[in-house]
């Protein structure tokens, strides 16, 4: 990108340039066509999907490209297998996210996102892999980049999949005894009244299982009697 | 209180006790700062040095709750924090007083989900509540004065001795005795379904008991 014209000049050469004067520069290469004005470089990484094509051959199940990014399907049970060889062959080093997504559709009902960035390369990449809604069954990659741990225990927790070789499958959010997962779509928002209890209302009272308690006229007392007149209209 | 001046001059006070244990009291609050979101960023400001809540004799947080008398819930309360907080509120000496502060810690605020109490008031006995999302510092004084207001009110002396004694059990309205009040059957979801990890453990706990007419 060439020097731009000083913002503070009355009559700029290039009006139009002033407009992107303290964006980055990190422009789409010529080689890609994008309508996306946005489009960074970063995100494209066709030789890391090539690679992955001579390793992985049909584990590779699709590429998918929107807004100059790109989106790898990949088979659920060779997952790991992936991570790893990317990690140590293909230096995506920092691992940055992952989660889950409920499509809500009959077949292929979840997937679950990784995100990975290389930061040798300057690169970012997309894994997916599909999970049905009969076989919730995920391999965990936390062996791989430790940092999956506390993300994968959030996925089990808002959807329940389950990560195989999880070190520490716990909930994240949720309580341990609660029996839904509330990020999938038929979760009302609300909540199941019932699931999740409120303390007493004494401290030695048994759980108020009514979530809206006060509003159906059962309100927390104080220990004591509080007057019940003012002192000063004696 | 009354002045009065005694044989050799000395001036002395005569007030009843009530009077003098509530201006003690109203003038040394120990909060303990229940602080769970933004408004204990506005907590911090009403302690801090600008608005100062040492005019009042509040200055002094105490996270203990044995050395604390004033719970200023500060923020959204989610079910997993309530237990938590009930149980420093019941280790809290009598008495005691509480301020739900903001929105959230009122009434649930914008988080209306499955994850968050809609209002402390379900669990804890709040004296004052406070608006604003977050509320300013001024809106925590006036609370504050309001809390000194009530103390100053209170037989503190008959409170202790005569209605003193412990309730054995606070009354609990016979609607809370039901599991589910008639408002708040389990949603009729015939064409989703609801999975549990366990389908027995889930259909006993989710299946509403028949509500008393």
């Amino acid at each position: 990108m060439s020097k731009p014209d000083n913002p503070r000049d009355e009559n700029p050469k290039n009006p139009e340039e002033l407009r992107f004067h303290y964006t980055p520069t990190d422009e789409p290469g010529a080689e890609q066509e994008t309508e996306n004005a946005h489009a960074k470089d970063t995100t494209r990484v066709p030789a890391v999907i090539d690679a992955l094509r001579e390793e992985f051959g049909a584990a590779v199940l699709d590429v998918e490209r929107y807004a100059n990014e790109d989106t790898i399907y990949v088979e659920k049970n060779r997952i790991r297998e992936v991570c790893r060889f990317l990690k140590e062959e293909e230096g995506f080093d920092y691992f940055v996210d992952l989660g889950g997504i409920d499509n809500f559709t009959a077949e292929d009902r979840y997937e679950v996102f990784y995100n990975l960035v290389s930061t040798e390369r300057q690169k970012r990449l997309r894994l997916k892999v599909q999970v049905d809604e009969g076989d919730m069954q995920v391999p965990s990659v936390t062996e791989v980049y430790r940092a999956a741990n506390w993300n994968e225990r959030e996925a089990y927790d808002m959807f329940g999949f389950s990560f195989v070789d999880h070190p520490d499958p716990r909930r994240m959010y949720m309580p341990e005894d609660f029996d839904y997962h509330p990020l999938r779509k038929e979760f009302p928002q609300l909540g199941i009244p019932g699931s999740l209890p409120l303390p007493p209302q004494t401290p030695d009272g048994d759980l108020t299982m009514d979530p809206f308690a006060a509003a159906h006229g059962s309100q927390p007392v104080k220990s004591y009697e509080e007057p019940a007149t003012d002192p000063d209209s004696e | 209180m009354a002045g009065s001046s005694g044989t050799n001059g000395q001036g002395f006070f005569t007030t009843r006790v009530d009077t003098f244990l509530n201006w003690a009291r109203s003038n040394s609050l120990m909060p303990m700062p229940m602080g769970l979101a933004c408004c204990a960023i506005e907590m911090m400001g009403f302690a801090g040095p600008k608005y100062d809540s040492a005019r009042f004799g509040s200055e002094a947080m105490r996270f203990s709750p044995r050395q604390a008398d004033l719970m200023i819930v500060a923020g959204w309360c989610s079910y997993k924090m309530s237990h938590a907080i009930r149980r420093v509120w019941d280790q809290m000496g009598d008495p005691k007083w509480c301020i739900a502060m903001g929105a959230c810690a009122s009434t649930g605020g914008m988080h209306r989900c499955y994850g968050v109490v809609q209002g402390v008031d379900n669990f804890l006995p709040v004296d004052v509540y406070i608006s604003g999302c977050p509320p300013r510092p001024e809106s925590v004084l006036h609370a504050l004065m309001d809390i000194q207001e009530k103390i100053r009110n209170e037989y503190s002396v008959v409170q202790d001795y005569e209605f003193g004694k412990a309730r054995e059990r606070a009354p609990i309205m016979p609607e809370n005795t039901n599991r589910f009040p008639g408002q708040l059957e389990k949603p009729k979801t015939s064409t989703l379904t609801l999975e549990a990890p366990d389908a027995d453990d889930a259909e006993e706990a989710s299946t509403p008991e028949p509500v008393a007419a």
